[in-house]
């Protein structure tokens, strides 16, 4: 009876991502493409939720979809309509190709790979314990056995702040020349 | 004698080497004594050689010392040899003793000169030049000074390095010597082959007698001789190189080095007594000479041009004596003409310095009146340069002519042509004489006070003039012959005339150059013959320069131009040219992937990515 | 309780990589090129807490943390790009922008 639960909650989860994904990259009102997006974030947050990943669906929720994804719409409404200028697609056909057979290419190899590596490994789940994945697992890996990970992470989040704040300053400083 | 010999070699040298390594802190006066000083002290040595010698009987006087092995390849081996015997050391007291001379009038003629410590360098070297040439004691050597003397002719002709003309010169004679050095060269390479060695002695026994080997030896060393000497067909540099300075033109193209094409022929005489065609060609070829370049003097209005024909006849008078077998004879007149043409040419440049450089004898007109002195020195060598009894040039020149009447018909023809040059000699001589040291006439020149020139200048003139009156009284063919005698255990004479012969030639040459200067009397002085029109063919050197120009210098041009046309540029500059446009072109071909679009950067990535996963997978 | 072998996930992780690359390789728009690369990024996450629950070690969540956060700073710097763009009037069209080229 569970096993019946988690597979439909598992079909329906990984349905709208697919589905949520494909809308991102073929809306072409990118207000719509992130909305999709917000879709697609959620629905993994459910499915890390069934690999016993709480913290990180928390964080996914919370940090993508709340953070992440309200810059977007912001942006995008800043913008306007010039969010819509560019064409839907475009350039030389031997591109269109390319990119197709690249794309096909990625997938066919990825589980192949799988499929070679893991045999028939995959089907055997490691038995874990109640605190799996919790908060205070994860917290006592970054303090200890990531520590570096934990500081180069914390530091690439300086930088992308200061670049947030060069390229506003930036921005204000054109639009103060602009104005009479 | 050894060590006289060599420092009759090494003073010379010395003087060059100290006079370029002082540069400027030498003065230029005392770069000129040092190299005069030196010169005589090489003639110091000569002599001491000389009497040496005189000391030992005949048979030992030759001696030869090698200081060191210079060449030794397999069996071969050349040693720096020098030989020190008759003949020897009468050229070293020729060369050293006029070279000398000329190096002290130097000092007066290039008095002022900016140049004048190059000048005198130069001088020295080609001092020690010219007498490693005379004292070498293999061939060898010989070839060595021979391109020296080359090289040191090149830089003096064009020592005013600021007038093409004079540099023009200097290259054409240089080019003309270098053709003679190369048949030297293919000569002495058979000596090899066939010989093994270079040695005089031993190469002259061991050379070939007679065949196609033996002409061909003897035909390279006669175009050596004929470039260095000046004779037809290789003479046109020779009234060119009077573009340098007046001492230059009397001691290296008057007095030594275009005498050492006569040097080589009584040096190397067993090679050309086995080949006795090149012998009769050579003796062709100064007979050709003589008369050409007499026809050619009567007609030239620039007084060194006059003498250097005449320089180029005379030798044509030693080519004939020593291709004719009598090396003394030949021998004799080399040593006379040093004497009186280094004093012609020293006369002309004493009236040419004080005329502050006009050599064009229609405005030298009438120094005989304001010059006395240089005149009657020019009158002296005019008289011997003519042969007229008791001057130098009548004791040896005619001993040349009686001895070629030994030859047969050849002989006869020889000799014709030698009486022929006779008149010419008197005449054109002594048209230079009273055109320009008459007692009539409108040039101006500036004396130094009381003296017609500077001391340096007008006592070795003296001297000169000294030599050229009495020097002839050292044979008198063939009844007094102490200079035959000396010689003949070097160079041993096969033509000598008797008695008669040589009584002969002398009363029909006087008579012939007695006409030829009365023919000049009458004709510039008292008016009474009348001058012809100059012939075009004389005026333009018989067109030998124009034939040289079409043989070589035209087909030589073409040919540069249509492989710079044809070759050089398309194959060479172009293969250059389309390397470098090949290389743009591919690069430009390959800049086209950075087109700046993202995607296709992008595509790239995923495209690679794509090939680097299945490289990944098939390896594992 | 049992649900779906690691395997579907990670071909579910595949196929999400995919549809954002090819919403790179295909989209001219940036702010939908950047939208695309979150997507492909999730499914690199997806990847790593899917072999995290197989191995039983949490390692793979750290990591996919750590993906999220430098996720977050390139999206910052991204759109601070596309907004510097929008002020100065240059046209959003990342086939224009070819200034960069050789």
């Amino acid at each position: 009876m569970a096993n019946v639960l988690v597979w439909a909650v598992w079909c329906g989860a990984a349905f709208a991502c697919i589905a949520s994904a494909l809308a991102v990259v073929s809306f072409s009102n990118p207000f719509y493409s992130a909305l999709a997006l917000i879709g697609n974030l959620a629905s993994l947050a459910v499915l890390y939720l069934l690999l016993g990943g709480e913290f990180v669906a928390a964080g996914q929720v919370l940090v993508y979809g709340g953070a992440v994804m309200v810059m977007f719409l912001f942006v995008i409404a800043y913008l306007g309509d010039r969010s819509q200028e560019a064409p839907w697609a475009g350039g030389p056909s031997w591109q269109a190709v390319g990119t197709v057979l690249a794309a096909a290419a990625i997938l066919a190899e990825v589980i192949v790979a799988l499929a070679l590596t893991t045999g028939g490994r995959l089907t055997h789940e490691a038995h874990v314990g109640r605190s799996f994945g919790s908060p205070g697992q994860i917290g006592r890996l970054f303090l200890t056995d990531h520590l570096l990970a934990f500081e180069v992470t914390s530091i690439v989040l300086l930088v992308a702040a200061a670049g947030g704040v060069v390229l506003g300053a930036h921005a204000r400083a054109l639009e103060d020349d602009a104005r009479p | 004698m050894n060590a006289a010999a060599w420092t009759c070699l090494a003073l010379p040298l010395a003087s060059a080497l100290a006079i370029t390594a002082c540069g400027t802190s030498l003065s230029r006066r005392a770069a000129g004594y040092v190299s005069t000083a030196t010169a005589f002290g090489s003639f110091g040595a000569a002599l001491a050689a000389f009497a040496l010698m005189l000391g030992k009987t005949p048979g030992e006087r030759a001696q030869a010392t090698t200081s060191w092995t210079w060449l030794s390849a397999g069996r071969y081996s050349f040693g720096l040899t020098l030989l020190t015997d008759q003949l020897s050391v009468l050229m070293m007291l020729i060369v050293a003793g006029v070279g000398s001379l000329i190096v002290a009038y130097s000092i007066g003629y290039m008095d002022g000169e900016d140049e004048e410590r190059r000048y005198f360098a130069y001088m020295s070297l080609f001092l020690f030049s010219m007498l490693l040439l005379v004292q070498g004691g293999n061939l060898l050597l010989l070839l060595a000074g021979w391109g020296m003397v080359g090289l040191s002719s090149y830089l003096l002709i064009g020592f005013h390095q600021e007038r093409p003309a004079a540099v023009a010169a200097a290259k054409k004679a240089f080019v003309m010597n270098a053709f003679g050095d190369a048949t030297m060269a293919l000569a002495l390479f058979l000596l090899v082959q066939q010989t093994g060695r270079l040695d005089y002695g031993g190469v002259f026994a061991a050379a070939p007698h007679g065949g196609a080997v033996a002409n061909l030896v003897a035909l390279g060393l006669l175009g050596g001789a004929v470039a260095k000497s000046a004779q037809i067909p290789l003479h046109t540099w020779l009234p060119d190189a009077m573009e340098g300075p007046t001492p230059v033109s009397a001691l290296i193209h008057a007095a030594t080095m275009v005498t050492a094409g006569v040097y080589l022929i009584a040096r190397t005489h067993p090679l050309f007594e086995n080949a006795y065609v090149v012998e009769d060609l050579a003796a062709g070829l100064g007979a050709a000479t003589l008369l050409a370049a007499g026809l050619i003097a009567l007609v030239q209005v620039d007084i060194k041009r006059v003498i250097a024909y005449s320089t180029m006849s005379q030798i044509g008078y030693m080519f004939v004596g020593a291709a004719g077998g009598a090396y003394p004879s030949g021998m004799f007149h080399l040593m006379t003409h040093a004497f009186f043409k280094a004093l012609l040419f020293l006369a002309a440049g004493i009236a040419i310095h004080a005329l502050a450089g006009e050599q064009d004898l229609r405005r030298m007109t009438g120094l005989g009146r304001t010059m006395p002195h240089t005149s009657r020195a020019f009158l002296v060598g005019c008289l011997a340069l003519v042969g007229i009894p008791p001057f130098a040039g009548f004791f040896s020149k005619d001993a040349i002519l009686a001895a070629v009447l030994d030859r047969g018909a050849f002989g006869w023809v020889l000799f014709a042509c030698g009486l022929a040059g006779t008149f010419l000699t008197g005449l054109y001589t002594f048209r230079l004489y009273f055109v320009v040291f008459g007692r009539t006439g409108a040039a101006r020149p500036h004396l130094h006070g009381t003296r017609e020139g500077p001391v340096s200048m007008v006592s070795t003139v003296t001297v000169l003039a000294a030599l050229s009156a009495a020097g002839g009284f050292l044979q008198l063919a063939p009844v007094w012959t102490p200079l035959t005698t000396w010689l003949t255990p070097a160079a041993e004479p096969f033509a000598e005339a008797s008695s008669w012969e040589e009584a002969l030639a002398s009363a029909a040459a006087v008579a012939l150059g007695a006409a030829g200067i009365y023919a000049a009397y009458a004709a510039y002085v008292a008016r009474t013959l009348r001058i012809p029109a100059a012939w075009p063919a004389l005026e333009r050197k018989l067109y030998w320069d124009e034939l040289y120009d079409v043989l070589f210098y035209r087909p030589a041009d073409l040919a540069a131009r249509a492989l710079r046309r044809f070759f050089e540029q398309p194959v060479v500059a172009g293969s250059i040219g389309e390397v470098g446009r090949g290389f743009r072109l591919g690069a430009g071909e390959v800049s086209r992937v950075q087109s700046g679009l993202v995607r296709a950067y992008v595509l790239a990535l995923a495209g690679g990515l794509a090939v680097l996963a299945v490289v990944f997978l098939s390896t594992r | 309780m049992h649900g779906p072998d690691v395997g579907w996930y990670l071909v579910l992780a595949a196929l999400l990589f995919v549809t954002g690359a090819l919403g790179v390789l295909v989209r001219r728009s940036p702010l939908i090129i950047l939208l695309s690369v979150e997507i492909m990024l999730n499914g690199a996450n997806l990847a790593l807490i899917s072999f995290a629950r197989r191995l039983g070690h949490a390692d793979g969540q750290v990591f996919a943390i750590a993906v999220m956060a430098v996720a977050a700073s390139e999206v910052v710097v991204g759109l601070g790009l596309i907004v510097a763009m929008g002020r100065r009037n240059v046209e959003l069209d990342v086939d224009k922008l070819r200034t960069l080229r050789g």
